[in-house]
């Protein structure tokens, strides 16, 4: 029996662990568990307003576009992915991954709560201009099919359908879309504002990393379970669905930084976007497309290093929850 | 490329001039190897970054941190930063100039008009221009050349949390300006103050040491208020608990570090007699003091901060280990306040021995909090027999194995309660003859006492140790010996001039003239030197450096009280006896009836100083090992006795996130021709260079993470410190482990080789987020966990 199956009764028992990866990141994700009110956002509110409106333009674009993003990952698993999953670790740590959306939502939230933003303006913005209805069609696409009741997961097509919307919803919603959002989001605190949003982002990356090298897992055994499924064809629509995305991904940055702010501008993201997908090409064993580097090479202190926290001037976002007794 | 204009600062616009900006980077690249290519590195990464509108404060803003972002390669780039950065800050606050010697003569010109004017508007101190000081004098001795020897996060700390500002917010002060602003502000006494300010000034300027915080952003100002650390200690009625509340909000608005005792309170269902109710216990309160510091914090150059003291004996003190979760009740928890537990000698016996530990309403055993040692087993013992004999109200009891682990699980997951040991501090205590020390302070190396009258207080220096070994591996000794005497003459200056609105507080500085002397740059020496932290070469060294130290400290301040008498409260302390730090570990190994573990060699003249402190003392408590996490960075150096977090890091403050990388590992690594080719694989392995090929074990051994080191080098040096400092240290401590066993065994140790203190644990993280800046299939590789024959798509052929 493999890791796809949609059997009631299978996969209840944890017990011979079949995928000790999967085992091992559900436990990291529970020692990982954080709460956004932890960090206190308060001083961050100086600093919004020394915001100018393309800087502001620009936050308020990436946090409109995360918020509901976050949730709409939640029907993906529940309806794609979670009832075709069988071992009883995988499922562990799927409920544990929807658990961290619903998380990341509520910090979102709690970030527009807090900050003077006009709701009902955050809300339209999550899709109202063209570039973001392209990306919302280009997840419902894939998610519709799963939700078709005839979709039979042993046959070879039930088993496409499953693989498109994995790379629909975790490489490149999770492991490329929303990686732009974030370094926009951290470029702030490079320069010193928006700190505590940054330790919030801190956070949501260390739990994205872990959902992204699920995903990446999950695909691989499915990859090596199904021999059926290795076809040059098969090959050559994945990597193809991964670029389209970058594309609209692209359309997307210009939107969000229609003139350019300090340090960033729609050229600069997108090719971190190319960057990022390259590892993700790479990280399911195709060649590489853009072969560019990151442009943003902050990030080695944002987000690449082990970090000391002064622990009275910032939160510590590298703690984590559970003790071996 | 898309044409791009930039905005002046008048509003008007111009072509971006890339030539400007590559002038610039050039100069600022002065003596560095490998000019040219650092400035092509520069130019080609900032033009990513423009664009059309930007303004000129933008773009020196944008080409800092593009150079900034270069520091994972190359540290020279950190250098290239601070000197542009400093070059803004000049402009800003002085004008155009293009030499050095045209800034050095703007800084003599400038200087005496800064401070006039400052005292003018009410932000400086009407001492510092009321004609003691010759400001002319003091304004040529300026020297803007030593701004280099600050890294970049030194001259960025420095500008965004010391130097002085106007009402509005807008600077005034370069790093010299700042340095002798706060010379000059601790000179007001002196028979000749302009000459002990150039003095201070050329040992804090040459960064041989550094002020606490609260000096450094107070001394000088309108407001002296200097002091760093406060410690008091709450009684069990409202009105002491709403005085500790008013306190901590005066103390913290000031910028100082408070400790908070609260061990006296009754437990909660502990009937009060007024209203004929029950008390809520100490933790509701807790909670008020953690709002209070919330609402004080907001803004200001440092944020508020306490620790919360209970010793572990209190029926309550179950909840207040959880003070710290991130889950649970918000009214049960501390989000800002810190916590640390008074540990009894008896306590850690009785985990030993695997006995039950007894827990009190300290309303039915009010003399607990003031016994200390032998005196507390015995009166604890006979509370236990009162207890089992139904005789108490109320108790609990728990075996004392299971509380100390207790303690230590919620230690790993949330950092705290941080570990101290009350009779270890009480015993070796020099200056509790006025009364018992109930608690240490923020940082926990702080040990004074307090009462109803006295909300100790006190004021700290680091040596930067770095700034005394020269470039030939050899201590320049004669300069560190002036540096110790100059830094004690400075802080019991400091003892008379600060200021604070919470009266118990000034009577506590006026009586004791309590001061602490510390050391910052311990692993930065030791990599100088070819030591790794854990070797007999690093104990012997920081045995050697901190009995020194200590010496010349004593000496001073015995010679301080010649010239100026002794503290008030001189009669009946240890040193009245003739009692050194050194002779404690002794005494508090007859008062356990364990040996203490710990080498008592000694090297210099105690014998004659035994007799010399017995005539007199300037000051109740000489030394402290402040954690120097702030000033450290000003120094440049690595922070106290800290070990290399690792060898590329973050470090995340107040002024952001900023890079690492350990400047010796490249300077060695240069020299054999290795740095360039390993750099990246450095990276990538976390600044952890133990695994890679190629890099010679002697280095190796050298340069290893906190979390490769072994927990007992922290407990080792800490013990070697700790025989000379009388006061205590700031121990941080950095596991690898999670075994819980493993902590008990690392506490224990600490306590029985004498440690008074231990400070933040940091535990070394399981996971990491991926690192997005190094090459690709390093990452792939670990990425998938699966199994090794797991190719995914790479079976196909892309035709692109």
């Amino acid at each position: 029996m493999g890791i796809l199956g949609s059997g009631l009764r299978d996969g209840l028992s944890l017990h011979p662990i079949r995928y000790p990866w999967a085992y091992d990141l559900y436990n990291q994700a529970v020692a990982n568990t954080w709460f956004p009110n932890e960090v206190q956002l308060v001083q961050d509110l100086a600093d919004f307003e020394k915001l100018s409106d393309d800087e502001k333009h620009a936050l308020k674009t990436v946090i409109s576009y995360l918020n509901p993003n976050e949730l709409l990952i939640n029907k993906s698993l529940a309806f794609g992915i979670y009832p075709y999953v069988n071992a009883a670790e995988a499922q562990l740590y799927l409920s544990k991954q929807m658990w961290e959306e619903a998380n990341h939502f509520m910090t979102f939230e709690y970030i527009i709560e807090t900050f003077p933003f006009d709701r009902e303006e955050i809300y339209a913005a999550g899709f109202g201009k063209k570039s973001l209805a392209d990306k919302a069609d280009f997840q419902n696409k894939h998610l519709d099919v799963m939700l078709d009741p005839n979709l039979d997961i042993y046959s070879l097509e039930g088993k496409k359908d499953f693989v498109r919307s994995l790379v629909a919803y975790n490489i490149v919603l999770e492991g490329i879309w929303f990686y732009s959002g974030f370094m926009v989001g951290m470029s702030f605190r490079q320069r010193n504002l928006l700190r505590n949003v940054g330790s919030l982002l801190d956070w949501i990356t260390r739990d994205e990393n872990l959902h992204l090298t699920f995903g990446i897992n999950l695909l691989l055994t499915i990859l090596d379970e199904n021999p059926e499924l290795q076809t040059q064809e098969f090959a050559e629509e994945i990597r193809g669905l991964i670029l389209q995305a970058v594309e609209l991904e692209k359309a997307y940055n210009k939107d969000m930084l229609p003139k350019g702010i300090l340090g960033l501008n729609a050229d600069y993201v997108n090719q971190y976007v190319m960057h990022m997908t390259d590892r993700r090409l790479q990280e399911l064993g195709f060649e590489p497309e853009y072969n560019v580097p990151n442009p943003a090479k902050w990030m080695a202190a944002a987000n690449d290093t082990l970090e000391l926290v002064n622990f009275f001037e910032s939160t510590n976002t590298s703690y984590e929850v559970n003790t071996t007794k | 490329m898309k044409e791009i204009n930039v905005v002046k600062r008048d509003g008007t616009k111009e072509p971006f001039d890339a030539n400007k900006i590559n002038t610039a980077i050039l100069k600022a690249c002065e003596g560095l190897p490998d000019q040219i290519s650092k400035v092509v590195q520069v130019a080609t990464e900032l033009q990513l970054t423009l664009f059309d509108g930007i303004t000129t404060e933008q773009l020196d803003e944008a080409v800092i941190q593009t150079v900034l972002q270069n520091v994972k390669d190359d540290p020279d780039y950190d250098k290239i930063a601070a000197r542009l950065l400093l070059k803004t800050v000049y402009k800003q606050i002085l004008g155009d100039y293009e030499t050095a010697e045209e800034l050095k003569k703007l800084h003599a010109r400038e200087f005496p008009k800064f401070v006039k004017a400052a005292v003018k508007e009410g932000l400086l101190d009407k001492r510092m221009a009321d004609g003691r000081f010759d400001l002319k004098k003091l304004a040529a001795e300026l020297d803007p050349a030593r701004d280099d020897l600050s890294k970049y996060l030194g001259v960025v700390t420095n500008k965004n949390r010391y130097a002085l500002r106007k009402q509005n917010g807008s600077p005034i002060e370069t790093p010299q300006f700042t340095h002798m602003r706060i010379a000059m502000g601790l000179s007001y006494n002196e028979s000749d103050p302009t000459t002990a300010a150039i003095e201070f000034y050329n040992h804090m300027s040459n960064l041989e040491y550094v002020p606490g915080g609260s000096t450094r952003v107070n001394a000088g100002g309108s407001f002296p208020q200097l002091s760093n650390c406060f410690l008091l200690n709450v009684d069990d009625d409202m009105e002491s608990i709403a005085k500790a509340v008013r306190d901590t909000m005066w103390i913290a608005k000031g910028t100082g570090g408070i400790g908070i005792g609260f061990t006296k309170l009754r437990a909660a269902g502990s009937p009060v007699k007024t209203t004929n109710t029950e008390s809520t216990g100490p933790i509701p309160f807790m909670k008020m003091i953690d709002t209070a510091l919330f609402a004080v914090s907001r803004k200001g150059k440092k944020a508020g901060a306490a620790a919360i003291y209970m010793e572990n004996w209190h029926l309550n003190f179950d909840q207040f280990v959880d003070l710290r979760q991130n889950s649970g009740d918000p009214y049960l928890r501390t989000r800002f306040a810190n916590t640390a537990v008074f540990i009894s000698d008896e306590f850690m016996k009785r985990v030993e021995k695997d006995q039950d530990w007894y827990l009190f309403d300290p309303a039915e055993t009010p003399d607990l909090t003031e016994l200390y040692g032998e005196e507390f087993s015995a009166r604890y013992k006979e509370y236990i027999k009162i207890a089992e004999a139904g005789k108490l109200r109320t108790f609990d009891k728990v075996p004392a194995r299971q509380q100390f682990k207790r303690i230590l699980t919620s230690l790993q997951a949330t950092s705290h309660p941080w570990l101290t040991w009350k009779d270890t501090i009480n015993v070796r205590a020099l200056n509790n003859n006025t009364g018992t020390i109930h608690l240490s302070n923020l940082c926990t190396e702080i040990t004074l006492p307090q009462d109803k009258n006295n909300i100790a207080t006190c004021n700290l220096v680091s040596i930067n140790l770095s700034a005394f070994l020269g470039e030939d591996k050899t201590w320049d000794w004669d300069r560190l010996k002036e540096a110790a005497r100059a830094a004690v003459r400075q802080l019991d200056n400091l003892c008379d001039i600060t200021q604070t609105p919470i009266p118990e507080a000034m009577h506590s500085n006026q009586q004791t003239r309590a001061i602490g002397l510390g050391i910052m740059g311990l692993s930065d020496v030791l990599e100088k030197l070819g030591y790794c932290y854990e070797s007999k070469e690093a104990y012997d060294l920081v045995d050697q450096l901190t009995e020194f130290i200590s010496y010349h400290a004593i000496d001073q301040s015995a010679d301080l009280a010649k010239e100026l008498g002794s503290y008030p409260t001189f009669v009946g302390s240890g040193w009245s006896k003739g009692i050194l730090p050194i002779d404690t570990v002794d005494k508090l190994s007859k008062d356990r009836g364990v040996k203490v573990k710990i080498d008592q060699k000694t090297r210099l003249d105690w014998d004659g100083l035994r007799k010399k402190v017995k005539k007199g003392m300037r000051n109740a408590t000489l030394m402290a090992i402040a954690p120097t996490a702030n000033i450290g960075h000003v120094a440049g150096t690595t922070p106290g006795i800290d070990p290399q977090f690792a060898q590329i890091f973050s470090r995340s403050t107040l002024n952001g996130k900023f890079l690492e990388v350990n400047h010796n590992l490249v300077r060695d690594l240069k020299k054999l021709g290795l740095w360039d080719n390993l750099k990246d694989e450095i990276f990538a392995a976390q600044g952890d260079i133990q695994d890679i090929d190629g890099i010679p074990q002697n280095i190796k051994d050298v340069y290893k993470t906190s979390f490769q080191l072994s927990p007992y080098a922290f407990i080792e040096v800490a013990a070697r410190a700790q025989k000379w400092v009388d006061q205590a240290i700031s121990r941080n401590m950095y596991l690898e482990t999670r075994d819980i066993d493993e902590y008990v065994k690392i506490y224990s140790e600490a306590w029985k080789r004498g440690l008074k203190t231990t400070y933040y644990l940091h535990v070394k993280p399981r996971h990491q987020s991926e690192q997005t800046t190094v090459s690709v299939d390093k990452i792939a590789e670990q990425k998938v966990r699966t199994n090794s024959k797991v190719r995914g798509f790479g079976f196909a052929k892309i035709n692109k």
